[in-house]
């Protein structure tokens, strides 16, 4: 059966796809890459269509082996890329070789990163996806992290051909990002002066964030009454701020529900640059209307649709 | 109090929204929205992709690009006027096996101490009710129940613990849940049961649903052995039925 054959796996490696969708409900969240953006263009640069399941790196990458000819992509975090010791490019398919070994090394900025393998890995799913959830120890490759001798099934690849991602594109993880921020659900929660923290302050992140949440420090965020609410639900990016006024965006691996008062959510489109600050790094919310983040998640969804430049003539 | 005369539709970012029925924690608003998910099912709602229900709202996930801001709301405003209880398919009761105190309900004694109670006396009453299951989650298949007879209504810990075994039977305030996976509690561990409310292994991993009634039968130690060998070889089967 066609493979890779793990040699080193790094601090946390998973396998990852899209996520699973319909079981928020009852409390699996839906998990899949921290950096979508970075995931999907991956996929793109190999050949594979976006569900394709793919590995998430975290600060270190693999060391991998291939059982077979396979075109592959490294994208996210700037983690070198090496194969059989020879520097290779990143956010750029390129072809291996059966016994090629290829190595991720320690990010330079960023904190995840992306490898696809055309065909994609073939783990079985659970609930309808291949995303690993950990906690919850499902799906992925036995519901875990990667670890030396895993060795991981690759589905059947149908070619592949010489592939980049526009230079544009590729973030720069050192910059300080700015985040779009639409207010509520419970912005009412907050005073005047709170709010206007949010968006007035850079805030940092802490080293006790996860693939569950980010959790910042910076300016208070001030309460008009409390912050407990009764428990709802929680979305993709909701920024929930406790009794000590900082704020924690909760991400692909979140509580379904919840108990404290959340003052916004972070625009979907923003999620991977949220998920690519390194503890100690900085950021900025900046506030928009829905109707304005629905203009930005056209663009954004046009310039990932023109992002990949394929040399193929088909 | 109660119910609102219009529902409230509140941002959650670019892709979902929360939809508000009421204020507080009752059975008649939760029906709503059990309700209100269950028609959007039904009906297929055109753009909505997702939907998670709590005690007194939904959140709507939805694809903008399919569906705008102003028509889902509109469509949901009309589906919220329909979203009544009757609509709503017959609940089921899960008959839940719990072994009180011993090692496996390691705060029984305490809590009892606490209601000045003899422990025999709330497991009893503990056992001696009907439970409704509001909503499932925060953890996977967590259930967020209410019924509990008013003599046991216990402040939550002091000191929270960090780490609570999966099955674990407790309650706090006018609460009663049964914690799904290992993980930090606040509720006071009255007994365990040896179903797993979620098994990542199986095809189906969460035995119990938003809507759902829950008794609990007492069951000796060596019941709760029996049971989790048999949960452990996949040949128990969970005793539910209609109401």
């Amino acid at each position: 059966m066609p493979s890779v054959l793990i040699h080193d796996a790094g601090p946390q490696t998973t396998v990852q796809d899209l996520g699973r969708r319909g079981s928020l409900r009852v409390g699996i969240p839906p998990s899949g890459p921290m950096d979508r953006e970075a995931f999907l263009l991956a996929n793109r640069l190999v050949g594979n269509a976006d569900d394709a399941a793919g590995l998430e790196c975290t600060l270190i990458g693999p060391r991998i082996e291939f059982a077979d000819e396979r075109w592959i992509a490294a994208t996210g975090a700037d983690m070198p890329v090496t194969l059989n010791g020879s520097e290779m490019p990143r956010w750029a398919g390129f072809e291996v070789k059966a016994g090629d070994v290829l190595r991720l090394g320690a990010a330079r900025s960023g904190v995840r990163g992306y490898l696809a393998i055309s065909g994609g890995i073939d783990t079985p799913p659970a609930l309808g996806s291949r995303a690993t959830y950990l906690r919850g120890q499902l799906g992925g490759f036995e519901g875990r992290a990667l670890r030396k001798g895993d060795c991981l099934p690759l589905g059947s690849a149908s070619g592949g051909a010489p592939a980049e991602v526009h230079e544009e594109i590729i973030p720069d993880y050192t910059v300080e990002p700015k985040v779009r921020v639409v207010l509520g659900p419970q912005d009412d929660r907050f005073s005047k002066r709170g709010i206007a923290a949010l968006f007035d302050a850079p805030y940092e992140m802490t080293p006790q964030s996860d693939r569950m949440g980010a959790r910042f420090r910076g300016a208070r965020i001030e309460h008009t009454r409390g912050h407990d609410i009764i428990s709802d639900g929680v979305a993709l990016g909701g920024i929930q701020v406790v009794g000590d006024g900082q704020p924690i965006v909760l991400l692909a691996d979140r509580q379904s529900t919840g108990g404290y008062t959340k003052i916004g959510t972070v625009c979907s489109f923003d999620i991977g640059r949220v998920a690519q600050v390194k503890p100690g790094q900085r950021l900025r919310f900046r506030q928009v209307s829905v109707a304005e983040a629905h203009e930005f998640l056209r663009a954004y969804r046009r310039e990932l649709d023109d992002a990949v430049h394929t040399e193929a003539t088909s | 109090m109660g119910i609102y005369a219009e529902p409230r539709f509140l941002p959650c970012g670019d892709l979902a929204l929360s939809v508000e029925l009421g204020d507080d924690i009752n059975r008649e608003v939760n029906a709503r929205v059990l309700a209100l998910e269950y028609l959007i099912q039904q009906k297929a709602l055109g753009g909505v992709t997702e939907t998670v229900p709590s005690y007194r709202s939904l959140l709507v996930y939805y694809d903008p690009f399919t569906v705008g801001w102003d028509e889902l709301t509109k469509s949901l405003r009309a589906l919220c006027r329909e979203a009544r209880p009757e609509v709503l398919p017959p609940a089921r009761t899960v008959q839940i096996p719990c072994c009180y105190g011993e090692d496996l309900g390691f705060e029984l004694a305490a809590a009892a101490r606490k209601l000045g109670l003899p422990p025999e006396e709330v497991a009893r009453l503990h056992a001696s009710t009907d439970y409704y299951v509001y909503f499932v989650g925060f953890t996977p298949g967590l259930p967020y129940m209410t019924g509990m007879p008013a003599r046991l209504e216990i402040p939550r810990l002091d000191q929270p613990r960090t780490k609570t075994p999966p099955g674990s039977v407790a309650i706090g305030g006018i609460q009663c849940c049964i914690y799904s996976v290992e993980s930090p509690g606040g509720f006071w561990v009255l007994g365990r049961t040896p179903l797993r409310l979620y098994d990542p292994a199986a095809g189906d991993p969460i035995l119990l649903r938003a809507g759902d009634h829950v008794r609990f039968r007492m069951i000796t130690r060596a019941e709760y052995d029996a049971i989790a060998a048999a949960v452990a070889e996949g040949t128990y089967t969970p005793r539910m039925e209609r109401v």
